[in-house]
């Protein structure tokens, strides 16, 4: 499949090409190193290429921003993917800079959705982006020293560059690494740092950032109050931080803190093999992890270019929309838990969930952390029996009957319902243009009427051949975010009824023989899913070994979260909450 | 004996008796509302402490009894412990003008069921309800923690706000029966009939604001767990924060307790004139109810925003009560 992608894009990019590349000569040049695509523009250039591209091609929508470190040629590589938002392929744009003295224009004024994705960047790999409005910490503490996802840093109690280690006890020699000096060989600190007499430096700064000027135009003098909602508190699904500026009950100001759950996935990945990584995607969005496998599949599948057998790409397809229907399930009925209702819903919405989680359990072996796809196909088939039934006949009973009716009493509860509507309607409004520049994503983009759908604007693995409509509403309210919900399961229901029906009976799930440490071809590549959540993008670079040089995850969490501040602005302090459900974030993406 | 002795000590003893029910109510209304929440979302509930979980509130309590209790550095003490008895003794005493039951005959004494009739008992029922409110601001305030804060101001603008169509709704059932005396209410509609067939609007506001005064969902904005983690008394723990839950379900107890004196009669039904103690039964059964519509109510709806919430009490609530009492007043001297 990746051979005749490449062969589809290739004819599509000459124009763009053309036009840009003589426009800007020598500040831009094709990206020629083997296995790489794209172009490499000059510094200097950065901010007019992207503008051109913007406003001039179409490129109206940056998926993704993220940072790869060339140890060895002294360079930091910053990678651009940009996408119309009418759908086709990526365009794929890299700056370099000097890994000692990394500055680069920021994006942030063009798409304002690199604004977190940059943040990142500076925090994991030190490059200073000139002109970014905040440009701080994001995952990792204020007082952090070094850059993490440089290749010259190294974790305290680092042991090799790759997995699989060697054996941690050699000829039974046990050596533990509590037993080590705490200042021990691998846990460095700056020369001046003393560790006895540090203490942390409190967050004056970050709300010294707060516009804390009341907007309701009242003569009434009104002092402005700071609240940290989080990182422990009940709304935040997790350990998310917002601090608000309130005067009253309205927000003038949200600033979100996260990074709380950081374990910095990303470093991790790159010690693993390219096999390890896949359970570890699991724990991304741990409650789409089917969804989480498939992107990655995708991504190192592009590289290896391997085809994906019939039957298992419908294994696939199956399972990444009852992914779709589980996550909304629980998306609306945490939605309805952030409005105050007292888990009654929620407990509703998932009933149904139950049974599709049995189907993971049964063919996977594994209720969330599912681990099923493999390169070129999937682990398991489909068991024979599952809960003493038919599988077939259970996954037909479930999709033809249960699970559309359930969807349907949640429908018919909650979506006439006069304090839903009263909440929701209205609230935390996020127009097209400005979803598109904040590169948000999944229902959030679809709510505000932008119909950009992978599964239908790229599409990948079957969709091309499945018949579902894109939902889409218009408002871009809480409201709609909800609806859309609703809709994309019904779609995603007809899509496994389709599965279920056109489903080869028989036929092989996986291409070549099962090995454990594939060789991955030098390269690099974006492989990206409709995830439940949004666009889920995995950029991999591979140096030709058996573990990826690079592996960034594109999270849909995270980078929808850019916009929550600009969505909260003026509501009140209830409303934050719905905002954020509204979203539906899981911290294991968010902090990764 | 003289008979001021007897009085007296038929009062203390009427009056302990109530102090252990409503506690005994408290701890049992808390298992209900487990238990029917289990009902209604398929979950089972608390069974594991004694049969069906019966025993639950007991663990409870001892758990809550022997937990550390912490007071945050900046709080100001005296208040800060002042508080939860604010809560706790209005929702108490409020209890002690609402007839249970008709007189009875005991050890040759005929004994009120009910520890006293003021002839203002409705008068003293809002005051001490008015009271109520300045436990939760001062928790709010005291605890220096702006959640809490920000919940004790949220109570204090719900709870006047709602006091007001609250006030003006039970004049309904004083007009018709033309005393302020529970005792003299309940009394009228023995005459006539239930005034919620002749109020049913008052019924209506009462309940509404009501649900509002006690904090329940979906008015429970000074305690919204998702927007302000617990409100008022976020920074309370172990017996001042049991103090707290058990004045709220008490409150909750004497708001459907005073419901059904106004709108359902009281004791009243078959058969309480030959038997007097059946009344405490209807009471009871009455009561339940209201507190099993309230349960329901918050296992139903989602909480409304603090806004529409003031909203719908200024501009709904507010206007019907009047209206009611304009209508009920004119009816009455009209038709006699």
């Amino acid at each position: 499949m990746s051979e005749e992608e490449r062969n589809v894009v290739a004819p599509e990019q000459v124009p763009v090409a053309d036009s840009i590349v003589a426009r800007f000569g020598n500040a831009l040049r094709t990206d020629d190193r083997d296995g790489y695509e794209g172009y490499v523009v000059s510094v200097e250039s950065l901010k007019d290429v992207a503008t051109v591209l913007r406003d001039e091609l179409g490129y109206d929508y940056l998926s993704s921003v993220t940072g790869v470190d060339y140890f060895d040629e002294g360079k930091i590589e910053v990678v651009y993917h940009a996408y119309q938002t009418s759908g086709g392929p990526a365009l794929n744009f890299k700056v370099q800079v000097d890994r000692e003295n990394p500055i680069l224009p920021s994006l942030v004024s063009v798409y304002p959705g690199a604004d977190f994705q940059e943040r990142e960047i500076f925090d994991m790999y030190g490059v200073s982006f000139e002109g970014h409005p905040n440009l701080r910490r994001i995952l990792m503490w204020d007082g952090f020293a070094g850059h993490p996802l440089r290749k010259d840093w190294q974790e305290a109690y680092f042991e090799e560059e790759n997995k699989p280690f060697d054996s941690r006890w050699p000829g039974g020699d046990v050596k533990r690494s509590e037993a080590e000096n705490r200042f021990g060989k691998n846990v460095s600190y700056p020369d001046e740092f003393d560790i006895d007499n540090w203490a942390p430096e409190d967050d004056s700064s970050l709300y010294a950032g707060l516009n804390k000027s009341g907007s309701n135009g009242k003569k009434l003098k009104t002092d402005s109050l700071v609240v940290n909602m989080g990182p422990q508190h009940p709304s935040t699904h997790g350990v998310f931080r917002m601090v608000v500026a309130l005067d009253g009950e309205t927000i003038t100001d949200l600033q979100p803190v996260m990074g709380y759950l950081h374990r910095n996935h990303e470093k991790i990945g790159e010690r693993n093999t390219f096999l390890q990584n896949m359970p570890y995607t699991d724990r991304l969005d741990y409650l789409s992890s089917m969804s989480n496998n498939l992107g990655y599949s995708l991504a190192v599948e592009k590289l290896m270019g391997v085809d994906v057998p019939e039957r298992a790409e419908y294994l696939r397809v199956l399972m990444a929309e009852l992914t779709r229907v589980s996550n909304h399930m629980w998306a609306i009925g945490f939605l309805l838990n952030d409005l105050g209702a007292f888990q009654t819903p929620a407990l509703y919405a998932i009933r149904a969930r139950e049974l599709i989680l049995d189907i993971f359990e049964a063919t996977a072996g594994s209720r969330m952390m599912c681990n099923y796809m493999r390169f070129g196909g999937v682990a398991r088939d489909l068991p024979d029996t599952l809960r003493d039934e038919n599988t077939v006949d259970f996954i037909g009973d479930l999709v033809n009957e249960r699970l559309p009716a359930a969807i349907d009493e949640l429908d018919r509860f909650l979506t006439g319902n006069e304090i839903v509507r009263s909440r929701c309607i209205g609230v935390g409004v996020l127009p097209a243009d400005k979803a598109i520049a904040y590169s948000t994503a999944g229902p959030l983009l679809r709510a505000s009427g932008v119909p950009y759908d992978l599964r239908r604007a790229e599409p990948y693995s079957i969709y091309d051949r499945l018949d579902f409509e894109v939902c889409t509403r218009s408002n871009g309210d809480v409201y709609d975010r909800y609806v859309v919900r609703i809709d994309e399961m019904r779609e995603s229901v007809k899509i496994c009824q389709q599965v279920m029906r056109e489903i080869p009976e028989e036929g092989e799930i996986f291409t070549g023989k099962p090995q454990y440490n594939v060789r991955v071809p030098k390269g690099e590549s974006y492989g990206r899913v409709e995830n439940p959540k949004g666009e889920l993008g995995y950029y991999v670079v591979s140096k030709g070994k058996t573990n990826p040089y690079r592996y960034h995850v594109r999270a849909p969490s995270f980078i929808n979260l850019t916009v929550l501040g600009e969505m909260c602005k003026g509501h009140k302090v209830a409303d934050a909450v719905v905002i954020l459900g509204s979203i539906d974030i899981v911290l294991g993406e968010v902090d990764r | 004996m003289s008979p001021v002795i007897g009085i007296v000590i038929e009062a203390i003893i009427k009056s302990a008796l109530m102090v252990f029910v409503l506690a005994t109510a408290f701890a049992y209304l808390t298992l209900a509302e487990r238990k029917i929440a289990a009902f209604v979302q398929v979950r089972k509930g608390p069974n594991r402490v004694g049969p069906w979980g019966l025993m639950q509130p007991a663990a409870d309590g001892i758990k809550l009894l022997f937990k550390e209790e912490m007071v945050p550095a900046g709080a100001d003490k005296v208040l800060f412990f002042l508080a939860p008895i604010l809560t706790m003794i209005p929702a108490m005493v409020i209890m002690a003008v609402v007839p249970i039951g008709p007189d009875v005959e005991l050890f040759g004494r005929s004994i009120r069921l009910g520890i006293s009739d003021l002839n203002v008992g409705m008068l003293y029922i809002l005051s001490v309800a008015s009271v109520a409110v300045y436990g939760i601001v001062l928790a709010g305030w005291s605890s220096a923690n702006k959640y809490s804060l920000l919940g004790g101001l949220r109570a204090s603008a719900q709870m006047i706000s709602y006091e007001i169509a609250l006030g003006l709704s039970i004049i309904g059932p004083i007009i018709l029966a033309g005393t302020m005396s529970l005792q003299g209410i309940i009394t009228a509609q023995q005459q006539s009939t239930w005034y919620v067939l002749w109020q049913p609007v008052g019924a209506l506001v009462f309940f509404l604001a009501g649900l509002a005064e006690v904090n329940r969902a979906p008015f429970d904005m000074p305690e919204a767990e998702q927007e302000l983690t617990a409100g008022y008394f976020t920074e309370y723990s172990g017996m001042k924060f049991s103090l707290f839950f058990m004045g709220e379900y008490i409150k909750m107890v004497a708001v459907c307790a005073i419901a059904t004196t106004l709108f359902l009669g009281g004791y009243l039904g078959p058969y309480v004139e030959q038997l007097p103690w059946l009344g405490i039964l209807y009471f009871t059964i009455k009561t339940t109810a209201l507190l099993f519509l309230m349960i329901w109510i918050r296992l139903t709806l989602p909480r409304l925003r603090y806004d529409q919430l003031m909203a719908f009490g200024w501009k709904v609530l507010l206007p019907l009560a009047l209206a009611n009492v304009v209508v009920t007043a004119t009816a009455t001297v009209l038709l006699g």
